[in-house]
């Protein structure tokens, strides 16, 4: 297996972590205990890269939209910062991220939306899909050949408000190894879509395909394939993301003296808000309401914590959320899904208390 | 047609306020010069009020005359009626759409009403407009700066570069910006042509050199960051800000030696600046320069009394050099200039629990003081479960203790004390219970 196949595998984004941390391409995540605070500050925001960082400067970036528009349009750095421009708190989730891990962050990004600058250039009436092409290239597979990253988006998506061409996270200007100097960031959906180092929008008619897409072979990965009782495989493409939360401390295998702690973690789903999160200190057996530190918002990640009484013995933590939309983390993986993404279980942490 | 549009928007504001006008055409002409002057005399005497009415007669006379709608326009700006000298400078810019003037006047008014997407949509009609005009989008990017408004400063500073007319000091200016926004490798490389450019002038090779300084610091290339910044205090050895800047990348890596030899050398060349005698301080300090420090920094109190991390440091030396009178009496100053100082409280009761003899009942008293700042403070609750345990008061102790341990479980030197004032107390069991956590504690790695 080749090390860009293994980024490529579900999970990758837990199991490569820091050990990768100068080698490129990057993949970084942190852990949750470290975030204070509501936002994950740059320097902790997770990293999946699929290929080698590009280099880009402000001066000569440039994102062309083309295709089925009436006006096809270049614009600059300084025309995206003169655009309008909106300011939203979005969370971020690789779709190989596991059950309890850290490849997820949230942040308050700022950018251009989306819709505004596919209306300036008229796109057609008849118009699909949206080909997102970022800065970074190289092969998917050993036998695809070396294409620009790229992502197919639905145009329905890409003309919802809270779309946006994003320059800035946390009120800076994007850090390199997050997509400097511009990318698209799709909130509510997994991360592969919201493409690092935008440089391109094609936009498709009905008919017609996305062929980098498909020659780079990136159209076989980022799928959900569920198996029926028949054996039949049935594959699509994931989008959205599911009701997910996570425990930030304790983290698995501590050692704690018997005392009151106060657990805490995140929680966040796809385009609904996060309702309630759940504490079970025996393996999921019992649950009680954790406390939720804010009134919960769409696309952004809630911050929750619950005081536990701990007493000695061996305890086995688990967090469970639901969204307004009545969807809630299940216990254990389905097992007809026979890929590796959409890893929302609720992750056991085990605790050793004296 | 925006001229059209323009008339046919203010027109329509500004006929509500026009009586209908009897004269002829040489009247009329006439009469608007007139009114003109009588604008421009008012403007000069700063009386805006009375220059705005006279601009308003002259474009009630000829509603065409885009002179009548910037002076209007100015006027009510300069009176700092923002609403109506927008309407009024639209109209010019449509009516003049080929100068700037008004364009460059729309965007001072719309940022003085802080409408930023206003600001936005003037700056896109200038680019689309003036592409190649380098003074307006120069003129603009340094207003834009001076108000804070720095994406739009880097947008401006870009578009003026892209008119090929840049010089060395607006690339230096570019390059700061692109450094203060987060484009460092951008600001690397255009300060990078400065510092490379043979018919740039010291001082803003010196400049350039500094912005690239911070920025390879930005991006963790350190040894970089400290040749771009020794470039910078050669290129201007007045410079004072490159001295500490330096300065403060040894600190970063814990060569305080080499940040007091450059610090020194700031002191002899550029200046003896609150900044340059607090940073020379601390590293005296941190360099166990104990006596050369305190002298720097009692100079720095005696200039300026209120620099609270003076007296951080201060304190530092003196419990580093075992003077605990002196130690406390710099924490109590600090908490008289800075009452409101972070753990000012907690810091002064540490340093009276190491004095001899220890005045509990003033622990105690500096403790409810801190416990009055910050009443969830674990280190509060030990250190006054200590001074109890010392005083012999243990149930005292023991309640204080439990509190430290309920804001603060993962942390061993509460169960310690705690399991101590039970031994104390004979409770045998209890006491061998807490410290059997102490050494698990010390094992435990789910410690935050």
């Amino acid at each position: 297996m080749t090390r860009r196949e293994l980024i490529f595998l579900p999970g990758a984004c837990s199991m490569l972590g820091q050990a990768l941390a100068s080698s490129e391409p990057q993949n970084l995540s942190f852990p949750l205990e470290s975030i204070d605070g509501r936002l994950t500050s740059p320097d902790q925001f997770f990293v999946r890269d699929h290929f080698s960082e590009p280099e880009l400067s402000i001066r000569t970036w440039r994102l062309k939209i083309e295709g089925r528009v009436s006006r096809p349009t270049e614009l600059s750095f300084a025309d995206l910062l003169e655009s309008p421009t909106k300011k939203l708190e979005a969370v971020l989730e690789c779709a190989g991220n596991r059950a309890g891990g850290s490849a997820v962050s949230n942040g308050l990004w700022e950018g251009a939306p989306l819709a505004n600058l596919l209306q300036d250039t008229g796109v057609d009436r008849d118009a699909a899909m949206v080909v997102l092409y970022g800065g970074d290239s190289g092969r998917v597979m050993d036998t695809s050949p070396t294409l620009p990253y790229c992502q197919v988006v639905p145009l329905a998506k890409c003309m919802r408000p809270e779309s946006l061409v994003a320059f800035k996270l946390n009120d800076r200007f994007l850090p390199r190894k997050n997509g400097f100097p511009a990318r698209a960031l799709f909130p509510g959906w997994y991360a592969m879509d919201s493409v690092k180092w935008l440089q391109r929008i094609v936009i498709l008619g009905p008919h017609e395909r996305a062929s980098d897409f498909e020659t780079s072979r990136m159209n076989e990965v980022y799928n959900r394939i569920v198996a029926s009782n028949s054996g039949e495989r049935k594959i699509t493409r994931l989008s959205e993301l599911l009701v997910k939360s996570a425990i930030a401390w304790p983290g698995d295998q501590s050692k704690l003296p018997a005392a009151r702690h106060m657990i805490r973690g995140f929680a966040w789903t796809g385009s609904s808000r996060i309702r309630v999160v759940e504490l079970s200190a025996d393996g999921g057996r019992t649950w009680s309401p954790a406390t939720l530190d804010h009134p919960a918002h769409s696309f952004s990640w809630i911050r929750w914590d619950f005081a536990w009484d701990a007493k000695p013995g061996e305890h086995v933590l688990m967090s469970r959320a639901t969204d307004d939309a009545g969807r809630q983390q299940p216990l254990v993986r389905d097992p007809a899904r026979k890929d590796g993404y959409e890893l929302n279980f609720c992750a056991p942490v085990r605790c050793f208390v004296r | 047609m925006r001229a059209l549009i323009a008339i046919a928007v203010f027109g329509r504001v500004l006929a509500a306020e026009c009586e209908p006008s009897r004269l002829g055409e040489k009247e009329t002409l006439a009469r608007f010069q007139q009114l003109d002057q009588e604008a421009q005399a008012a403007f000069e005497q700063k009386q805006y009020a009375v220059a705005a009415r006279h601009y308003r007669e002259a474009a009630c006379l000829v509603p065409k005359s885009a002179r009548a709608f910037y002076g209007l326009g100015t006027a009510e700006a300069a009176a700092g009626n923002f609403p109506a000298a927008r309407e009024a400078l639209e109209s010019a810019d449509a009516l003049l759409s080929g100068n700037v003037m008004p364009l460059t006047m729309l965007v001072r008014v719309n940022v003085a009403m802080k409408d930023i997407e206003k600001v936005k949509g003037v700056l896109r009609s200038a680019a689309t407009r003036f592409p190649n005009n380098a003074e307006l989008h120069s003129g603009l990017a340094r207003f834009l700066a001076e108000n804070q408004l720095l994406d739009l400063a880097l947008a401006e500073s870009l578009r003026f570069e892209q008119t090929g007319t840049s010089d060395a000091e607006s690339a230096v200016a570019l390059a700061a910006l692109e450094n203060t926004v987060g484009a460092y490798h951008d600001a690397i490389r255009t300060a990078g042509a400065v510092t490379n450019d043979p018919a740039a002038p010291d001082a803003i090779k010196a400049s350039a050199a500094g912005v690239a300084g911070l920025s390879y610091e930005s991006i963790g290339r350190r040894d970089e960051a400290i040749q771009q910044l020794k470039l910078a205090i050669q290129r201007a050895p007045a410079q004072e800000n490159s001295y500490l800047a330096l300065a403060f990348l040894y600190e970063k890596s814990k060569k305080f030696g080499d940040a007091v030899q450059v610090l020194e050398q700031a002191r002899q060349r550029a200046s003896e600046t609150p900044a340059v005698l607090l940073a020379l301080g601390n590293n005296l300090v941190w360099a166990e320069e104990y006596q050369r420090g305190e002298a720097v920094l009692n100079e720095l109190l005696q200039k300026d009394s209120s620099i609270a991390e003076a007296y951080v440091r201060l304190s530092e030396a003196y419990r580093s050099t075992n003077r605990p009178d002196l130690e406390m009496q710099t924490l109590q100053k600090l908490a008289r200039v800075k009452p409101d100082y972070p753990m000012v409280h907690v810091l002064t009761a540490q340093v009276m629990l190491r004095m001899d003899p220890v005045d509990y009942n003033g622990v105690l008293q500096e403790l409810a003081r801190a416990e009055k700042a910050t009443p969830n403070d674990a280190d509060v609750f030990y250190l006054r479960g200590k001074a109890y345990i010392a005083q012999n008061r243990l149930s005292e102790a023991i309640t204080a203790l439990k509190r430290a341990i309920e804001l603060r479980p993962v942390d061993s030197g509460a169960y310690y004390q705690l399991g101590l004032t039970y031994r104390k107390l004979g409770r045998a069991e209890l006491a061998r219970e807490m410290l059997q956590r102490v050494e698990y504690l010390k094992q435990a790695p789910g410690a935050p």
